[in-house]
């Protein structure tokens, strides 16, 4: 589209860019020290806040406290009570995850080169995701028990779908030429698969697997709160109904922090990936 | 138009099968009475190409030359086998294309790198690990991006290359395998008429190292002449070749200094008035 249309070869050589980015980089340093600095007070005003109207204006019980969470997690965490807990939701989202993401993103890729394939169940898929997913978790507990494998199943159930249709949108968008290129220069069907088609559909395939990191966390929480012996989830229900506030605020914590981890390791790998984008800079809408 | 007409009618009328296949080696492209129906919007037919005849032999520069919208893309992907034909044939090297033909490179209107390589990537895509060795790819990778004068961009992103350099880079990614037959399909289309200008020449000089034959599509009568052996003129709706003019100017030549080369006024004087006809025929008709 806007192409550059700068003559021949004035950009050859990055000193340019060089100078612009030294100029600059005390400004941009001095720009994020004031963003963190603003951040961490808003954070820390509204603890504070918190710690202060918890049991002057509030109940405790309700809100409970950022010190009493905070001694609840080192009690919970000594007895080993709470990486228990962490460990099986941990496993849980270990092995539904990663099943769901490639089984969904391998039949969106499917299904993307096929069209008899698409025509035959793209109805069929569409009215499955009608159905609201979580109200499926009763069943897997029905079907798997009360263990971690109906909680894998609901996992895996949240990932696929949302890895599935991304892939599939991917699939759908892809420039043809790219594909009619590379097959006229002789390209393999491993070269078009690895080289083309991945490459060009990553950017969906990222979003999905990006987007399903939370909702794989809820599978599991879903599935724990319905009926199990152990985990995050069902450690947050216990302690909800014995009123202990406080262990509710840990379990939701220890649950934020998989939720920050996992998508940390996705950042990281994505940033790899997709290097070739240059989608570094923030959008700029006025001036 | 009549030589060019009378060869076709000659041997497609010859029953002699030495004299076919005689003309046959020394034609690298035949298109026999090609023509393209499209299905419109609206459930009817629409002609585009309508019984095209062209020969190219070995090592020509043929450029086509059209309205927009007559048909010249269409034609370059018929010749590719990127899209079926509706009628006549198409032979390479005097048998018929069926499918896609992996021995013709292709310049699409826009560059179409693949985002996700680096320009070295790019145009290291079509060297077959078969058929050159690794040596051999160095070796021409080097060659052909020293040609373009993209040297110590190897490892840029397209997204990171100007609108000219990406321009040149697509069209080595094409030369670079060394395909008997190049199509170009306005590959300086969009480009501000000083990089046009240095793009023509730089690839004048590639092919008067490597000969390949080549197909250019353009709709500036300039460029048609100044690059061509021969130009290939098409009507709009149906497309059908016009005329074919002879360029008979030496080579090499001097892209900059065009005008002055003898010869150059004789053949662009033909062309313009074949359009100038054209457009009093559309004048008369509207008034
Ligand atoms: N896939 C398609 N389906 C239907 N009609 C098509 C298709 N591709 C091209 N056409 C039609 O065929 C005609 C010729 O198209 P083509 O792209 O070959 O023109 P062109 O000569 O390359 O034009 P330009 O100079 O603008 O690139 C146009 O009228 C176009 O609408
Ligand atoms: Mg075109």
């Amino acid at each position: 589209m806007a192409k550059e249309m700068s003559p021949e070869r004035p950009r050859v050589g990055a000193s340019s860019e060089d100078v612009a980015i030294s100029e600059t980089s005390s400004f941009f340093w001095k720009r994020s020290l004031w963003v963190t600095l603003l951040r961490t007070v808003i954070v820390a005003g509204f603890l504070l806040l918190w710690e202060i109207a918890s049991g002057r204006w509030i109940e405790p019980f309700l809100i409970s406290s950022p010190s009493r969470i905070f001694s609840s997690m080192m009690n919970s965490f000594q007895s080993g009570d709470l990486l228990q807990h962490t460990w099986v939701t941990f496993q849980e989202i270990a092995i539904g995850f990663p099943l769901g993401a490639i089984s969904g993103i391998a039949l969106g890729y499917w299904f993307g080169r096929s069209q008899l394939l698409a025509e035959i169940f793209e109805p069929i898929i569409m009215a499955l995701n009608g159905i609201p997913r979580t109200a499926l978790a009763p069943l897997f507990i029905v079907w798997l028990g009360i263990g971690i494998w109906s909680k894998v199943g609901v996992v895996f159930l949240l990932t696929f779908f949302l890895n599935f249709f991304n892939t599939y949108a991917g699939m759908r968008q892809m420039d043809q030429e790219y594909i009619d290129l590379a097959r006229l220069m002789g390209a393999s069907r491993w070269k078009l698969t690895f080289r083309v088609i991945l490459p060009a559909i990553s950017p969906y395939v990222f979003t999905g697997i990006r987007t399903s990191i939370p909702f794989s966390v809820i599978g599991a929480i879903v599935g724990e709160f319905i009926a199990a012996t152990e985990g995050v989830g069902f450690f947050i229900r216990l302690s909800a109904g014995i009123f202990k506030t406080a262990d509710v605020f840990v379990g939701i914590i220890v649950l934020m922090l998989m939720v920050i981890a996992m998508d940390k390791v996705a950042d990281l790998i994505e940033k790899r990936v997709l290097q070739w984008q240059t989608h570094t800079e923030h959008v700029r809408i006025q001036g | 138009m009549e030589r060019s007409h009378q060869v076709a009618t000659r041997e497609s009328s010859s029953r002699d099968d030495a004299e076919k296949a005689q003309g046959a080696n020394r034609l690298v492209i035949q298109v026999e009475n090609a023509t393209k129906i499209f299905q419109t919007p609206d459930q009817g037919r629409m002609i585009a190409l309508e019984r095209i005849t062209l020969n190219v032999p070995y090592g020509e520069f043929v450029t086509v030359v059209g309205p927009s919208g007559c048909g010249k893309s269409t034609l370059l992907k018929l010749i590719a086998g990127l899209t079926p034909l509706s009628g006549g044939r198409i032979l390479y090297q005097g048998s018929e294309v069926r499918g896609l033909n992996t021995k013709v490179g292709y310049v699409p209107q826009e560059s179409k790198l693949f985002p996700w390589l680096t320009l070295e990537e790019n145009v290291a895509f079509g060297l077959d690990s078969k058929r050159y060795s690794k040596q051999q790819r160095e070796h021409q990778l080097r060659h052909f991006i020293n040609l373009a004068g993209l040297t110590g961009f190897e490892k840029y992103y397209p997204a990171q290359l100007s609108g000219g350099m990406g321009k040149r880079a697509s069209i080595i990614r094409a030369l670079a395998y060394e395909p008997p037959v190049i199509l170009m399909d306005e590959p300086f289309g969009p480009l501000d008429a000083q990089t046009r200008m240095v793009l023509q020449d730089e690839l004048l000089k590639i092919w008067e190292q490597q000969r390949q034959t080549i197909i250019f599509v353009t709709h500036d009568l300039v460029e048609a002449v100044a690059l061509a052996d021969r130009v290939v003129v098409i009507t709009h709706r149906p497309g059908r070749v016009k005329d074919v003019i002879q360029v008979p100017m030496q080579r090499p030549r001097n892209i900059f200094e065009i005008h002055r080369q003898e010869g150059f006024d004789e053949a662009y004087g033909r062309l313009w008035n074949i359009f100038r006809n054209e457009l009093n025929i559309r004048n008369n008709s509207n008034g």
